[in-house]
């Protein structure tokens, strides 16, 4: 029988529970979520009226959680609208609802005998076909399952997430000895495809594979710093961005996660790991064990490796622990030469090289961390996992390391490597030899048709299996698939009639090349496709316009280059809205400006779940001049049924959110909220997994392909002059509020005027060129005022928007 | 001339804005069960006296529109004799309405009106559903300013500070929670038979209820709760949701007859509205408007501010409520309890249209218990005036 999820329940409300039910409801997946009744009224409870038979106290928990979730910075929910999908109630009265889940997932207590008395509770009520699965991170899953029945451990397997889950792409999938293959497949594919989430199949070992190394790397880390006599702010200093981690470093990062957490995780694998050849530097140290005493456990108590504080005179300043004293004492960001160097390289690969061969403290304390690293995480091979694939992948999504430990011993070096672990003494590994001596030089190579990765086991390179729904851009040229490309932009072949424009301007900014990529793109793609995808691989889909190249025309007063610039901008994005073929775009993170207008121009959008998308032009003292302002104002009105403006529609309301939209500069948090604000349609896509994007955008153009006509010109019902009256009177109220200043309002009142359509009446239907001409006029008009080119400036400069 | 009298003024308990006992209830039908529940009070009063019905609503337009007047005359179950107007003079509407009606009857054009106002904020919203200013006025925006505004205005002008504010916010719903302990306002309250929309048994279904008390009040309340909440309308501000009035729904109803017709029919007079001024000012500082109109309606009775023994000011904002009552001297009064003394708006709400005549219907009841001779009844309006009833009680 086919599996497939469209409910799920969730055992445990606390704050992975709950941001896992987040999670699942932003895949569009019902939820229950039940937790345990609270042990006892409280005194409050009674004088509020509360029996032990009141709802309201017997949801509690769970109904706890869910508001806690709420609240919850950075947000499980793509909008809190999903909070409408998550059904709270309490293990006692609530199990039967188990019986319509097609997946259970327990997140309660780390305790096994709490679990299996639960999972008891849950086999009597499941339906036959129900996934039931455990999120913890420590006890095996042989010993939670040992006493269930046979159908129920061939349905059941752990499935562990990383916090934030909806953030987090690790996702570790742990089968049991006796789970069968086709449930092990199904979630290994609903939780990519479905959740977004990067799987890693894990063995059932303590820690499983993140946790594993990844205390393994921290326990290394502090050892070595305190070995060497460093600081914390030392150790930070050298395991940061230089390494390819991330910028909290190791403290940072504890401080973030509560070092509560860290230290139980420890403590945990300490006690699980008896043959561990490293186990002893899993106990906790002196100084977290202090920590601990005196709860001082990162940010959630203010204070934990680092503290923010205030000087005398107010200025905020950052203090950092001296675990000698233990005493909080200002923080001096340290030198390192060779970190300073590693900042200067082009990649990742050599920024690390650079640091592993420096000659300062710096480069001995990483020399011997990254050593160790490699070594632990080559013995454990095959022990917590098959392939150095799942232990690299398991790193850069779980912990967000940029290379994998094996990635990471590549960009140093196979040779140069065991020469310095020689020099440092460690024991290399016996399979680490055999690899040299067969004359392997790497952990991954490129060939020809794929990448392959070197298998201990087998003693050679194996194929990274690919993935069909991965679409990868840089592949796909290597393959002569490039059909058109300058500086800023690239057509690609993806096959089957699809074309992709992949922009690649540094952070995507708009610019000439681009534009005219868009509008060469559009000619190739007429005559040669089915139709295209405007996406790519960067972090960012596009920042928006590239203001400096804005500026410098400004300066040098080229005002018809300026004009001409924005005509070609709004008539490229015209261009691909008005194609014969469907072009989806695939916006994902920052989306903003120019960026915004460029993916709304499409047919359809296909955007990624972690969507930022805004027109956030009057940040820099202007308006969406690409066609954006345009566009908002038909994407906000063209619901209205036929006839209900020459009837009267009041379309206040309409407009009042586009000009709130741009005027303020709104940006999304997600795609959903992007379809709330109106920048997406309500029937645009939205895919969860990034990796997957380009392939759900190609499908989309497929699909459309098929009955494609293109949209007929739109007719843009509009406010006219009234509703500038509106703005200006609500303007007056925001500027003697002062939460506006008189240049906010002054290119408000421009974006006003565009959208009221200009002089006309109330309830006139305008042309896209009419408002296409209109914002240009705002445009230049503005960018030649010198408040504007401040705030461009100041831009360019700071990164900030400036309001003056 | 002849002389007005006012037999009776009643109201309908307030209503929180969307959450309150009448949210869900329509407008009409609020102004409707009040004019029903005065005409019951007087079974001598036959229906076809009455000449006319005049309500005071601010936003007159959807359930309000429609000559909103005329709707509650015909659903009041008064024949279709009796006519209906609708005006608006924003927040004195009310009370206008009370004040057309006396001078309509002096004039010897009618006998009997019934007058009063009705406004129901959780429908209709401020500034009405299609809010339109001049687009050709920019010059002078001041027209359409924001009530929140205004009231920051006057407390930066006029040095009105953040915690006078929040201290007379306190104040307010400290009384108004203390009258609605001792029963004081049953007298002037009919009940409504309100009803709300509610899922039951999965089906959505329209239930009645009773709604007799005012539901705003925010006791127990302490200035440092107050001082809590950011000012929504001025960055820096001082005023808040803590020391503003409330968005109310509600309605208010005076019986205002002749005296002759009074006596005709053995009505007893309770009070007549001797004199009545409006005074115009800045529009973006409306709030000081009482503080004009006072001493206007004082100067036509030829009195001072000492031969009134009680005040309603409508506390449209505590920042110009208490920056009036300063003004006219009358802050230790207000403390002794000579103003307001059953808190006022920043409490019991204020539905619009309908103020003026609730407050009527308050101070009359209350000048009756305390015994007093006068009363005044005042409130500042948007767009730059004040409203002042005086009243003389029989």
């Amino acid at each position: 029988m086919p599996f497939e999820i469209k409910k799920a329940a969730v055992l445990g409300a606390g704050v992975m529970g709950a941001a896992i039910a987040a999670h699942l409801t932003n895949a569009g997946i019902e939820c229950v979520l039940l937790d345990i009744v609270p042990p006892e009224l409280t005194d409050n409870d009674k004088k509020k009226g509360l029996t032990k038979d009141s709802p309201e106290w017997r949801n509690r928990f769970a109904a706890g959680g869910l508001a806690n979730l709420l609240k919850a910075k950075p947000a499980g929910f793509y909008t809190k609208k999903n909070a409408s999908m998550i059904r709270t109630g309490n293990f006692e009265d609530h199990l039967k609802w188990l019986a319509g889940a097609d997946w259970v997932i327990e997140v309660v207590i780390e305790n096994l005998k709490i679990k299996q008395d639960l999972f008891a509770r849950v086999e009597k009520v499941i339906s036959p076909n129900c996934i039931v699965t455990t999120n913890t991170s420590g006890i095996p899953i042989k010993d939670i399952s040992a006493n269930f029945g046979p159908k129920l451990k061939e349905r059941f397997l752990g499935t562990h997430f990383f916090n934030p889950p909806r953030y987090m792409k690790l996702l570790e999938i742990i089968p049991g000895a006796e789970t069968r293959r086709d449930v092990v497949d199904f979630m290994v594919g609903f939780c990519e495809n479905v959740l977004g989430k990067g799987v890693v199949i894990c063995k059932d070992v303590p820690n499983f594979i993140g946790n594993r190394i990844g205390v393994y790397d921290i326990s290394n880390a502090i050892n070595l710093m305190m070995k060497k006599g460093m600081r914390f702010e030392d150790l930070d200093a050298v395991i940061g961005k230089a390494l390819g981690r991330p910028g909290s470093a190791v403290f940072g990062t504890l401080d973030l996660v509560g070092l509560d957490t860290g230290y139980h995780v420890m403590n945990n694998l300490y006690a699980a790991v008896p043959d561990d050849e490293m186990r002893e530097l899993f106990k906790p140290s002196e100084f977290m064990a202090k920590m601990m005493e005196k709860k001082w456990l990162g940010n959630k108590t203010k204070q934990g490796f680092y503290k923010k504080s205030k000087d005398a005179s107010g200025k905020k300043t950052k203090l950092v622990l001296d675990y000698n004293t233990f005493e909080y004492v200002p923080f001096k960001s340290p030198k390192f030469e060779s970190v300073s160097a590693a900042r200067r390289s082009d990649d990742i690969a050599s920024s690390i090289r650079t640091v592993f061969n420096g000659k300062d403290a710096a480069a001995e304390l990483a020399r011997e961390y990254l050593c160790n690293n490699f070594i632990y995480a080559a013995n454990r091979v095959p022990e917590i996992c098959d392939t150095i694939v799942g232990i690299d992948n398991a790193m850069k999504w779980g912990y967000n390391h940029v290379l994998g430990p094996f990635e990471t011993w590549d960009a140093v070096g196979l040779k140069e490597s065991v020469q310095a672990m020689k020099k440092l003494k460690l024991k290399v590994p016996k399979k680490i030899d055999e690899m040299i001596k067969g004359g392997f030089e790497s952990f991954y190579a490129k060939k020809k048709d794929g990448v392959y990765y070197y298998d201990f086991g087998k003693k050679n390179y194996v194929k990274l299996e690919e993935n069909p729904r991965i679409i990868l851009l840089p592949s796909l040229k290597e393959a002569n698939r490039l059909i058109k490309s300058n500086l800023g932009a690239s057509l690609i072949d993806t096959g089957d009639g699809v074309a992709c424009l992949e922009f690649h301007t540094k952070m995507n900014a708009v610019d000439q090349d681009i534009i005219n990529m868009i509008s060469e793109s559009c000619d190739i793609v007429e005559r040669d496709f089915a139709g295209m995808i405007v996406g790519n691989h960067a972090q960012n889909f596009s920042v928006g316009a590239n203001i400096f190249m804005v500026l410098v025309a400004v300066q040098k007063g080229d005002w018809d280059v300026l004009d001409k610039l924005i005509s070609d901008f709004q008539n490229a994005n015209m261009k691909m809205k008005y194609l014969s073929r469907p072009v989806v775009s695939a916006p994902a993170g920052m989306v903003l400006g120019g960026g915004c207008e460029m993916a709304i121009h499409a047919a359809r959008v296909q955007a990624c779940g972690e969507t930022y998308m805004g027109l956030v032009e009057v940040g820099v003292g202007v308006i969406p001049a690409g066609g954006g302002t345009k566009e908002l104002m038909v994407r906000m009105t063209e619901g209205i049924p036929d006839g209900a403006v020459a009837a009267g529609l009041n379309m206040q309301q309409f407009y009042a959110k586009v000009f709130e939209n741009i005027g303020m500069a709104k940006v999304a948090t997600s795609a959903a909220e992007a379809m709330e604000l109106g920048y997406l349609r309500k029937t645009d896509g939205i895919s969860l997994n990034r990796d997957q994007q380009l392939w759900d955008a190609k499908q989309a153009v497929l699909g459309l392909a098929r009955f494609y006509r293109k949209p007929k010109p739109a007719m843009i019902p509009v406010m006219g002059e009234n509703f500038r009256g509106m703005c200006d009177a609500m303007l007056f109220n925001m500027a003697h509020g002062n939460f506006i200043s008189e240049h906010d309002a002054h290119i408000a009142r421009k974006l006003a005027f565009i959208l009221s359509g200009g002089d006309c009446a109330e309830g006139t239907f305008v042309t896209e060129q009419e408002i296409l001409d209109l914002e240009r006029e705002a445009f230049l008009s503005l960018i030649g005022e010198q408040k504007t080119q401040d705030r461009i400036m100041h831009m360019l400069s700071t990164g900030k928007p400036l309001r003056n | 001339m002849r002389d007005a009298v006012i037999v009776e003024a009643v109201r309908s308990p307030g209503g929180r804005y969307k959450r309150g006992g009448l949210a869900n209830t329509r407008g009409e039908e609020i102004g409707i069960q009040v004019v029903r529940g005065l005409m019951a009070r007087f079974p001598q009063l036959k229906p076809e006296d009455v000449d006319d019905l005049i309500v005071g609503c601010a936003f007159p337009e959807a359930e309000q529109g429609m000559n909103f007047g005329r709707v509650i005359s015909l659903g009041a179950g008064l024949p279709i004799s009796t006519c209906g107007m609708t005006i608006n003079r924003f927040c004195s509407s009310g009370l206008q309405s009370i004040a057309d009606a006396t001078a309509k009857i002096r004039a010897g054009w009618s006998d009997v009106i019934i007058a009063g106002g009705c406004e129901t904020m959780s429908h209709i919203p401020m500034g009405g559903s299609a809010f339109r200013p001049d687009p050709d006025w920019g010059n002078r925006p001041n027209t359409y300013v924001s009530m929140g505004i205004t009231a920051e205005n006057v407390a930066a002008r006029y040095d009105i500070s953040r915690d006078d504010q929040d201290k007379f916010g306190v104040e307010s719903n400290r009384r108004a929670y203390e009258a609605i302990k001792s029963g004081k306002f049953k007298d002037e309250i009919i009940p409504i038979e309100a009803y709300r929309y509610v899922v039951k048994k999965g089906k959505r279904v329209r239930e009645k209820v009773r709604f007799e008390t005012d539901d705003g009040v925010r006791w127990p309340t302490t200035a440092e709760d107050l001082n809590k909440l950011r000012p929504p309308f001025k960055q820096g501000g001082s005023v808040t949701a803590g020391n503003a009035s409330q968005m109310t729904d509600g309605a208010a109803f005076s019986l205002v007859t002749s005296a002759e017709k009074a006596k005709q029919l053995g009505l007893k007079p309770l009070a007549k509205l001797a004199y009545f001024a409006v005074a115009g000012c800045e529009p973006d500082e409306m709030g000081v408007g009482p503080a004009y109109a006072v001493p206007k309606v004082l100067g036509m009775a030829g009195l001072k501010t000492k031969d009134i023994d009680l005040f309603e000011f409508n506390e449209a904002f505590a920042s110009q409520a208490l920056y009036c009552v300063r003004k006219l001297g009358l802050e230790d009064r207000y403390w002794a309890g000579d103003v307001n003394p059953n808190g006022g708006a920043i409490a019991l709400g204020h539905p619009l249209g309908a103020t003026g005549a609730k407050l009527t219907a308050q101070v009359l009841h209350e000048a009756k218990r305390r015994g007093d001779k006068r009363c005044i009844v005042t409130m500042c309006i948007g767009g730059g005036m004040g409203a002042a009833g005086l009243f003389e009680m029989i």
